[in-house]
């Protein structure tokens, strides 16, 4: 459900709640998602922050309003108004801090107070941090409330498309539901003149000497 | 001093364990009724010259930095007909496009003075369906794969 200034679409869309401690990484894996980006300075989110994601399927595009929540209780305030209408919802904790794993049955209540039979996720993020405190076996929580678990990784992506997949397939009834190539449209044709191409050089210069964000990680998928 | 982790690490490799794809979830009343749908990836008239996994990043002038954008495919499309010469980048898993812009004539492409996998250069892309003007760097899994670029 889009907000009233919102533009609305004219395909399915869905308002996915996203909720869990402070710091579990709420925000970084919805800007992931967004922009790509992995952002590792923590800044709280205030109240909600309201993101459209879209994602192309076999069924169409389809669109997740994402509200991502503020964990820290003292931003908290208004949560009940931030669940109504939810169709759907990702419970997030850190495997690398114990607490968060704790507070998930608090999280899982209030949000169940207001909606009932959404299809729920529990996602346990930072699995790609060495010393976890919550090991995939000690995470039984989703068992007793039938929701589905995901080990994930905003950092590496591990799984990282999974929450989305699953709660799209239960939204559709489908679970033959998949990701597909969104269509890649032709580029309009574009004119440069020679000042700004001369500008253009010394930017790519100077941007040639900014470091990349991750070195240090030289493998990846 | 610390030195620098060797790349082999198993430390660096190992994967979580996985099992994890058992639906446990409730059975929930699905709310949408989706129909199958003919997709393109709007593709269909070029031929791929080059696809290669890698890694790209975007400049964020305003923080002065490079940003993640995707790690996926990226490939050099040709047009059957027109000939013309595209690059094209998914994200892998989500297949969402990162770039998509034309590889013109006065492109300049260089090396990135940190990293020696990596290039940059600069385009207007039209990944999200408007043109914006971004600089790019690509990181490749070899110091070869750079070359094919160029």
């Amino acid at each position: 459900m889009a907000l009233p200034n919102q533009q609305t679409v004219e395909y399915p869309s869905f308002k996915l709640v996203i909720v869990g401690d402070g710091g579990t990484g709420k925000t970084t894996f919805v800007k992931r998602h967004l922009t790509g980006e992995f952002e590792k300075k923590y800044e709280p989110t205030i109240g909600v922050e309201v993101h459209p994601l879209d994602f192309f399927t076999n069924c169409g595009k389809i669109r997740f309003y994402c509200w991502d929540t503020a964990g820290q209780e003292k931003f908290g305030g208004l949560r009940d108004g931030y669940y109504i209408h939810g169709q759907c919802a990702i419970i997030m904790f850190d495997v690398t801090a114990r607490l968060t794993y704790k507070n998930v049955p608090t999280w899982h209540r209030d949000l169940c107070r207001v909606c009932e039979n959404i299809p729920i996720v529990l996602c346990g993020n930072k699995v790609d941090v060495k010393n976890r405190q919550v090991k995939a076996k000690q995470v039984t929580f989703h068992r007793k409330k039938n929701l589905q678990y995901y080990e994930i990784s905003a950092k590496s992506n591990y799984n990282f498309e999974k929450p989305f997949l699953y709660l799209a397939r239960k939204l559709a009834g489908d679970a033959n539901l998949h990701f597909v190539e969104s269509p890649a449209l032709a580029p309009p044709e574009v004119h440069i003149d020679l000042a700004a191409q001369q500008q253009h050089e010394a930017e790519l210069a100077a941007a040639a000497s900014q470091p990349l964000p991750d070195d240090d990680d030289d493998a990846f998928e | 001093m610390a030195s620098k982790e060797p790349i082999t690490s198993p430390e660096k490799t190992r994967k979580p364990p996985v099992a994890e794809d058992e639906d446990t979830g409730a059975q929930v009343a699905p709310i949408v009724k989706l129909d199958e749908v003919a997709v393109s990836t709007g593709e269909e008239n070029e031929d791929p010259m080059l696809d290669l996994k890698s890694k790209l990043y975007r400049f964020d002038k305003d923080g002065n930095q490079w940003k993640e954008r995707g790690v996926g495919t990226v490939k050099l499309l040709k047009h059957h007909v027109t000939g013309k010469v595209r690059l094209v980048m998914r994200q892998s898993k989500t297949l969402k496009i990162c770039a998509n812009h034309l590889v013109l004539p006065t492109m300049t492409v260089q090396e990135h003075s940190g990293n020696d996998k990596s290039c940059l250069w600069r385009a207007s892309d039209f990944a999200d369906g408007e043109l914006k003007d971004e600089l790019f760097c690509i990181r490749f899994a070899s110091v070869e794969s750079k070359y094919i670029l160029r």
